[in-house]
């Protein structure tokens, strides 16, 4: 079955099951790695390398700029061979939201967590609104889930350009690449674009002068468009970034007509723009890989990926564990884990029992010693869950002296089926695409390879756009992949909206159900949802009315990850040492990291960072900052 | 769009229920009674920086331009003030290099919010007033919580005073100091002569 590394397997109606015959099935000590995973080189091996070879430096950024919140990231570089040997991810905050968290009414969370991040605040509210509402029963009415999805995918039209025009579009502007890669300036002069019926630009060059940051005008076009998405989720769910209007059982905003046809306006926008910006993404990566093949490798690693799934269908969903499988595979975004590129489920009881988070190189003290009874050894069905699972883990922070053998980030290590899984909106595509599971609807087809996506008239004619599954995974195709789901999203949001406006015509105004917080027995409750960046769990545990555990998992704390207890490096580290360094600049003075930092942007980070380059010539200290959700807790 | 010579903003720049940091969002929402739009207008400006200019561009076009904003805030400037400190002084306007620009506008579409910030993106996007004010306060307590500290409570009655008289006294707002981000020590001196 779908589990390689974990001891559980399905029987024949496909009931997971404990294998037989391990006193301690889920023990990190006797495991192994799985098959095929870089390891990182023994720290010790590290340091008698730089001590023997001068061409190997330590170029450490802190913290990395263009990113949300705070990260650090440590590599050893081989100026010589052009590697990395040593990649190391740091995230230099600890956030603290489970330990407040204790003790609390569940409904603050929805207030607290969303605090997380000041990007997508909306979404830790939703996902922590879906975790009390499975824990307590209490199912949203058709209207309350449409809008939910409406909102979400206003929040990506938000989040999405504003990352590939604003924090990852000035890696490959005109003022950076005549910086580190003179030759391809030239070349971009005399390239032509092959869409600029779409997007205007008839060379290459055109389009990176116009990817400049402050001056370029797809820089101050995401600006723009930042606002219209803004507003048009504003209308529905009165003000962002932290909306009050979030609750279980629904939304409390009041939704009529007028409401969602100002909404469509802004909505419409996203249209042309959809097209464009993913033509813009197509020209962008090809023109790299035909300039060098190399830039395949930039951002590298293997497609493993994880997703919980978003947009329910509202006959679909009814908020219980027991069926989660059920409404989960009716989801706009099918949820699934993919390990080397092939889809191996897309149920979210299988996803959530591949689920575990570990301490080895994080500030914080294992939970798992002797003594200490595992609270939960099934999920709510019945399945089997590891000591290591966000319903049994217990946050216990240990702040400590930084060291790369042993602790040095305030990240844990998520896992799935012991791999080390990357989080993102194109995870989100690639299972859509491949499962074929999504409803049938007039715009968005999944083909079993790609996912066709049509755009409606607008300025520029009705245009279907279309994103494969790539058949290399690296930092062009995460950024190529996130263009697409502009559009994807805009066309979501559509379908929702049309399925809305039929319950208004059909005087279906209820947006929410009644709730009552039970003050009896113990309950527990998971929010499968998704941020901009990818995969959000929320699992909550009620004790007779208050929260006894609660356990974020963002997009960050999977690709930021430290290396785990089997030295598998988290994703941003696995793809930095993947990284060739391709700046035509051998001068150590002149050396800027571009290509790190464009695999390391790739993943759209969001966590406040922080990042220095140390070459020969010294420490280059920028200031990165962006959203905070990625760091634990 | 209507002729208006003269408007003005008082505008808080903080968070809710960030006990000192939260004295300009409680000032402008105590103050909001006292607006007389469109001439003399008050309003949280404790959200998106890059929001706060698309406002000021807003309000230039559908009304007329503002011509002073007061900005009120409590912000750490870790410079030997005490806590309660007032600062009033009028920005200088400079900005820093491109690059911090750009830092600038990130921290400002991830959710950043303080007033450095603010001012530095609202004039990058070419729409902060020419006569921008800043009355500031240093802080003493940054934790979660509706109470500020007795520093900065004491010193909440003389920055309500400070922008009022500034927001509609033209000649004291005028003789404030030009001044960078913080005022500096001098600008108390200057704040005692313009009063």
């Amino acid at each position: 079955m779908c589990f390689k590394n974990l001891p559980i397997d399905f029987d024949a109606q496909g009931k997971a099951f404990l294998k037989d015959g391990a006193a301690n099935p889920y023990s990190t000590a006797v495991a192994s790695p799985p098959p095929g995973v870089p390891k990182q080189l023994d720290h010790d091996k590290v340091l008698e390398l730089v001590k023997r070879n001068g061409h190997i430096k330590d170029v450490d950024y802190d913290p990395v700029t263009r990113v949300a919140g705070a990260l650090a990231f440590h590599t050893v570089t081989d100026v010589k061979e052009r590697k990395v040997i040593e990649a190391r991810s740091v995230a230099t905050l600890f956030r603290g939201y489970e330990v407040i968290m204790i003790g609390r009414d569940p409904r603050d969370a929805i207030h607290i967590t969303s605090r997380a991040c000041g990007v997508c605040g909306g979404v830790h509210s939703t996902c922590s609104a879906l975790a009390i509402e499975m824990a307590i029963g209490c199912q949203p009415p058709p209207l309350g889930v449409l809008v939910r999805n409406l909102a979400l995918s206003l929040e990506f039209l938000y989040d999405n350009p504003l990352h590939l025009h604003l924090l990852a579009g000035p890696d490959y502007s005109e003022v950076i690449v005549k910086g580190t890669n003179p030759g391809m300036i030239e070349r971009a002069k005399v390239t032509e674009a092959a869409h600029v019926n779409v997007h205007g630009f008839r060379t290459m060059h055109d389009l990176m002068v116009d990817l400049n940051p402050l001056t370029g005008s797809l820089y101050l076009e995401a600006l723009h468009m930042t606002r219209v998405a803004r507003e048009a989720y504003v209308l529905i769910c009165g003000k962002y970034p932290h909306p009050q209007t979030i609750v279980p059982g629904g939304m409390s905003s009041t939704i009529d007509l007028t409401v969602m046809n100002e909404m469509y306006v802004r909505l419409s926008q996203f249209f042309d723009y959809g097209k464009k910006i993913a033509g813009i993404w197509e020209d962008l990566t090809n023109f790299f890989y035909a300039c060098d093949p190399e830039y395949k490798k930039v951002g590298a690693r293997r497609a493993n990926m994880i997703d919980t799934g978003i947009f329910d269908l509202p006959d679909a969903y009814d908020t219980t564990y027991k069926n989660a499988n059920e409404w989960g595979n009716k989801r706009w975004a099918t949820p699934g884990a993919i390990v080397d590129g092939k889809l191996v489920t897309t149920d979210l009881h299988t996803i959530n029992m591949g689920l575990e988070e570990f301490v080895e190189h994080s500030y914080y003290d294992e939970w798992t010693g002797s003594g200490q009874q595992q609270h939960f050894p099934t999920d709510p069905s019945g399945n089997p869950l590891s000591p290591y699972h966000p319903w049994n883990k217990v946050t216990k922070p240990k702040p400590g002296a930084q060291s790369w053998k042993e602790k040095y980030t305030w990240d844990t290590a998520p896992r799935w089926d012991h791999y080390g899984m990357e989080a993102g909106c194109y995870a989100r595509l690639w299972n859509t695409a491949v499962a074929r599971k999504m409803p049938d609807n007039p715009f968005i087809e999944a083909t079993g390879h790609s996912l066709k996506i049509r755009l409606p008239r607008g300025k520029l004619p009705e245009t279907e756009i279309e994103w494969h599954v790539p058949d290399v995974w690296n930092a062009f195709e995460r950024n190529r992949a996130r263009a697409y789901c502009v559009g994807w999203s805009a066309m979501i949001a559509m379908n929702n909206w049309m399925a809305a406006m039929e319950r208004l015509k059909d005087g279906d105004t209820k947006t929410s159900t009644k709730f009552e917080i039970p003050k009896r027995g113990e309950q527990m409750g998971v929010g499968f949802w998704g941020a901009g960046r990818g995969y959000l769990t929320h699992h909550l545990v009620l004790d007779r009315g208050a929260v006894s555990n609660y356990q974020i998992v963002t997009p960050s704390t999977w690709n930021a990850s430290p290396t785990d207890k089997w030295g598998q490096p988290g994703p941003y580290e696995e793809a930095v040492m993947n990284t060739p360094l391709l700046e035509e600049s051998t001068d150590p003075e002149k050396f800027r990291g571009i290509d790190i930092l464009r695999a390391i942007r790739s993943f759209d980070p969001c966590m406040p960072c922080t990042t220095h380059i140390q070459s020969e010539a010294g420490m280059i200290t920028r200031e990165v900052n962006t959203c905070a959700c990625g760091l634990d807790d | 769009m209507t002729t208006h010579a003269v408007r003005t903003v008082i505008g808080g720049v903080g968070y809710r229920n960030l006990r000192d940091h939260s004295l300009g969002i409680v000032m402008s929402d105590e103050l909001e009674a006292l607006a007389q739009p469109p001439a003399f207008l008050v309003e949280d400006l404790c959200y998106g920086p890059v929001a706060v200019a698309q406002w000021f561009l807003d309000e230039a076009r559908d009304v007329a331009p503002i011509t002073r904003a007061v900005f009120i805030t409590a912000i750490a400037r870790e410079d030997g003030r005490p806590p309660g400190t007032i600062s009033a002084y009028r920005w200088d306007h400079a900005l820093p290099s491109d690059d911090e620009i750009q830092r600038c506008v990130v921290d400002a579409v991830t959710g950043v919010i303080f007033l450095d910030n603010t001012l530095i993106v609202v004039e990058w996007m070419g729409a902060l007033p020419p006569e921008t004010i800043v009355i500031e306060v240093e802080p003493l307590e940054h934790a979660f919580g509706d109470e500020m500290s007795r520093a900065v409570a004491g010193a909440y009655p003389e920055v309500r005073r400070l922008a009022l008289h500034f927001a509609t006294d033209d000649a004291a707002a005028r003789a404030l100091a030009v001044r960078p981000f913080g005022g500096g020590w001098s600008a108390l001196a200057s704040l005692q002569a313009a009063l």
